[in-house]
């Protein structure tokens, strides 16, 4: 009977297994009568990005997708490898002369850009000028204005004046090259059309450039070599599609990268057989920002209240996952870190205490020193991920200690033109990110470009001004530790903390190293597994 | 003749000057929108000079009112502007048509099939019956969801079935898969057209409609006239089908216009839908005005047509100033 059974449920499975394959067959057939079968040899490396990007020449790239994928098309004459070492990329060598004022680079020959144009000094020296051109109008123009002389000194020599003596001054030439001969003159707009037909000497170049996806191909006669064939970016602004697709990439489909995991769906793949988490600590840090041109937050009394008030710990398991809780502007990776500065613990009534004794009573609920109500308006930037969570994490904390804070989301332009234009904000949320070290002189000098809080101390402006003048490499480090305690004293901002952020890789691309601000700065060692 | 004629040059008279208006809606209501291009692009403390001379060259020194000014000028004459954030430097024009094209395809597609799919309903199902009360209850039921609900469960079935039956066993998998990341095929196009009609209760109520005038048609005294000489009805039917036909095409067009804006999203189709929420998000306001004129203009244009349509075949429609 056993025998039997057995024998009429393995004829079962055969029927449905003969019913499986036909369905199969019609599955294939239709795709085949639509013609959607994919190239199986295609080596391609497929990312989705949150954002579009919104230019691919250099100096417009000011979105991360951009900075990402810039890296992958155009090369700079030096840049920082996995050691943090200066390496040659356009440049096979410099001399840095002894009155550290100048630098000579002798470039690489026989490299072309990818419309087959040969790549000469003529280009670098051109950039420069590019940059420095008063019609040219871009964000990180303040990167070149160290250079006071450019000088062409053969095919492949160029030397570069300074305006002062500079220490290990080839660590400011990481900025990407273009070609000369794609523009008519220096004076280039953000409208150019190169930004979306860029020409580089990179590894990459654009094959198609559609309105939400960018398809990347190796140059052929790339000087270097790399081992992916193509890349294809999409743009996909949901983030929960994202780590969908990642779910996808054990097999020949799905994306083999995300960029950023967010912390709630890191356990989807802390066991996965087929996608590892790659960690990199990016040079930033979040912060919640006080409008020093509201009295009430002008005083430090209620700044350091409320600084006491917020749980960061807590805040950050809940919402942000793993990180660094910060005393200061930088991150504990950075050099001016000052250790000796501990974060202020959370002490609630110690919060309470300290309002009391300034003045401030409980009325109602609500902290009041004559006509003086402690009730801030605290706005948000929508795109800003967790910040909804965070507010109302905030909110309740401070409502203990009689703070009343009331939430303004808006959408990121209009967050702009709110905090950084109108100055139209009491409190906000948000995020610094520097691409090496921090510097934080724009942020809290009284004549910072980035000061958009109105801080003003006499006595940080004149460190800041001190440490601006420094040649000295350790006496600046020792000025920046000294800054960090007087921030940390005066509460600008409150400092929250810095993150440990995860990428979601997938198991078949080999070699990863991420850098953490460009990404895919070594992208040419990555490999990927059929 | 003649009054076909007249009632068409009113009717495009009239469709011009709604569109300059709802033009003007459209450009002040984007000027007015909080924040501008360059808050959207210039990161964290972009200095104020700076600013000034980008405000300078994308041409957002003018005054609302002057640039609407400029704007329907050029506009008149078949320039809309540069993009300025979108794709920056490119004409209006050259991005928003393809995409618009596209969009339009999806849209006036699913509407169609949709429409031949609820007349065919409406037809085998007359109503009144207990069956077919059952059948249009489970028809409201799937049917009914917004959406970008039916969008990503569907995406997600998809995506589910062939990671199970193809790409897992092995076989070779389709270029459009895994939906949203590959979208070089017409693929998705035809998955987001079965969402447009399976969403928003579009079926439903077009089955609805039709039902109720096939019905009204079925009663009238012309089809029992035509009943008692014993002849076949269906032909007279469909010929006095097309005006209600052509009446629900137009007067649903813009409702599944406005559906089409999230399923682009989910599905990352590159249509009209996807570069408005984009441009819109930047305040890229060329792109936005150049955009919603050219989805105002699709509406008035399919309603001149289908009034002219029904004109021709039915004289009381122009009589009654149709």
């Amino acid at each position: 009977m056993r025998f039997r059974g057995n024998n009429q449920k393995q004829s079962s499975s055969e029927a449905s297994g003969v019913k499986m394959n036909r369905f199969l067959s019609l599955v294939l057939l239709v795709c085949a009568l639509f013609g959607l079968s994919a190239p199986a040899s295609a080596q391609i490396f497929r990312y989705p990005e949150d954002t579009r990007p919104a230019s691919l020449l250099p100096f417009f790239a000011e979105d991360m997708s951009s900075v990402r994928m810039v890296e992958l098309i155009f090369e700079s004459l030096v840049f920082i490898n996995k050691r943090g070492d200066v390496e040659g990329g356009l440049a096979t060598g410099w001399e840095v002369a002894p009155d550290k004022q100048s630098i000579r680079f002798t470039l690489r020959e026989g490299v072309q850009w990818h419309d087959g144009k040969p790549f000469t000094a003529e280009d670098v020296a051109f950039t420069v000028h590019a940059a420095q051109d008063p019609q040219t109008i871009f964000n990180a123009k303040g990167k070149y204005k160290f250079i006071t002389e450019v000088q062409v000194e053969g095919r492949f020599s160029i030397r570069f004046k300074f305006d002062k003596p500079i220490n290990e001054p080839e660590r400011r030439f990481t900025f990407k090259i273009i070609p000369k001969h794609a523009f008519s003159g220096t004076a280039i707009s953000r409208k150019d059309a190169f930004s979306r037909k860029p020409i580089g000497t990179g590894v990459y170049m654009v094959s198609k450039y559609s309105l939400r996806s960018v398809s990347l191909q190796i140059f052929p006669n790339y000087w270097g070599q790399a081992k992916i064939t193509g890349i294809l970016m999409q743009h996909t602004p949901d983030k929960s599609a994202q780590i969908n697709l990642l779910q996808y990439s054990g097999t020949k489909s799905g994306v083999q990268a995300v960029v950023f995991v967010p912390p709630k769906n890191i356990p989807l793949f802390e066991n996965s057989d087929s996608v590892v988490l790659e960690p990199y600590h990016t040079v930033s840090w979040w912060y919640m920002a006080y409008n020093h041109n509201n009295p009430s937050l002008a005083n430090r009394a209620v700044r350091e209240a409320l600084a006491y008030a917020i749980n960061r710990e807590e805040l950050l398991e809940a919402n942000l996952g793993r990180g660094d809780v910060l005393s200061g502007p930088f991150t504990e990776s950075s050099p001016f870190y000052n250790f000796e500065v501990e974060p202020r613990a959370y002490d609630e009534q110690r919060a309470a205490q300290i309002l009391e004794s300034a003045g401030y009573k409980l009325q109602n609920g609500i902290r009041q020193k004559g006509k003086e109500k402690l009730e801030f308006r605290f706005v948000l930037d929508k795109e800003l991920a967790s910040n909804q969570s965070l507010f109302l994490g905030i909110q309740a904390q401070l409502k203990k200690i009689g703070v009343s804070v009331k939430p303004q989301y808006v959408d990121h332009a209009r967050y702009r033109e709110l905090v950084f234009s109108q100055d139209n904000f009491d409190l906000t949320l948000n995020v610094w990110s520097f691409e090496e070290v921090e510097d934080v002189y724009p942020l809290f000098h009284s004549k910072g470009v980035m000061n958009f809080i109105h801080y003003r101390n006499a006595e940080v402006d004149k460190l800041l001004d001190q440490a601006k003048g420094m040649h000295d490499y350790k006496q600046y480090k020792e000025a920046m530790k000294r800054l960090h305690a007087m921030l940390d004293k005066d509460l600008p901002y409150f400092f929250l903390w810095s993150l440990d952020l995860y990428s979601g890789i997938s198991k078949q691309v080999k070699n990863v190293f991420i850098q953490p601000y460009y990404y895919f700065t070594s992208f040419k060692e990555w490999e990927l597994n059929p | 003749m003649k009054r076909i004629f007249l009632a068409l040059l009113r009717r495009i008279l009239g469709g011009f000057a709604l569109l300059l208006g709802a033009s003007f809606i459209i450009y002040m209501t984007v000027r007015a929108a909080p924040g501008d291009a360059i808050d959207a692009i210039s990161p964290m403390g972009t200095p104020p000079e700076v600013k000034a001379q980008l405000m300078a060259e994308f041409g957002l020194d003018r005054g609302p009112l002057a640039g609407y000014g400029v704007w329907a000028l050029r506009s008149l004459c078949g320039d809309f502007g540069d993009s300025l954030v979108f794709a920056p430097g490119e004409r209006v024009m050259a991005v928003a048509l393809p995409a618009f094209g596209r969009t339009l395809l999806l849209a006036g597609g699913a509407l169609l099939v949709c429409l031949c799919f609820a007349l065919l309903w409406a037809a085998c199902n007359p109503g009144g019956s207990r069956r077919s009360q059952l059948l249009g209850a489970s028809l409201y039921g799937v049917t009914s969801a917004p959406s970008f609900v039916i969008a990503v469960a569907f995406a997600q079935a998809v995506n589910e079935l062939v990671y199970r039956l193809v790409d897992a066993r092995g076989f070779v998998t389709p270029s459009w898969y895994p939906i949203p990341i590959a979208c070089s095929s017409m693929m998705p196009y035809l998955f987001a057209g079965i969402t447009l009609i399976l969403s928003d209760g579009l079926l439903i109520d077009l089955v609805n409609y039709l039902r109720s005038e096939l019905q009204a048609l079925r009663r009238s005294p012309f089809i029992a006239a035509i009943r008692a000489k014993g002849a076949r009805v269906t032909g007279h039917l469909l010929k006095n089908m097309v005006v209600p036909i052509l009446s629900a095409y137009a007067s649903r067009l813009p409702v599944v216009l406005g559906g089409v804006v999230i399923v682009e999203y989910v599905f990352t189709l590159d249509g009209a839908g996807y570069v408005l929420l984009e441009a819109s998000k930047n305040r890229d306001f060329p792109m936005v005005v150049g955009l919603s004129v050219l989805f105002t203009a699709l509406v008035i244009l399919v309603n001149i047509i289908s009034d002219v349509v029904k004109g021709w075949l039915d004289a009381r429609e122009v009589a009654h100033g149709g």
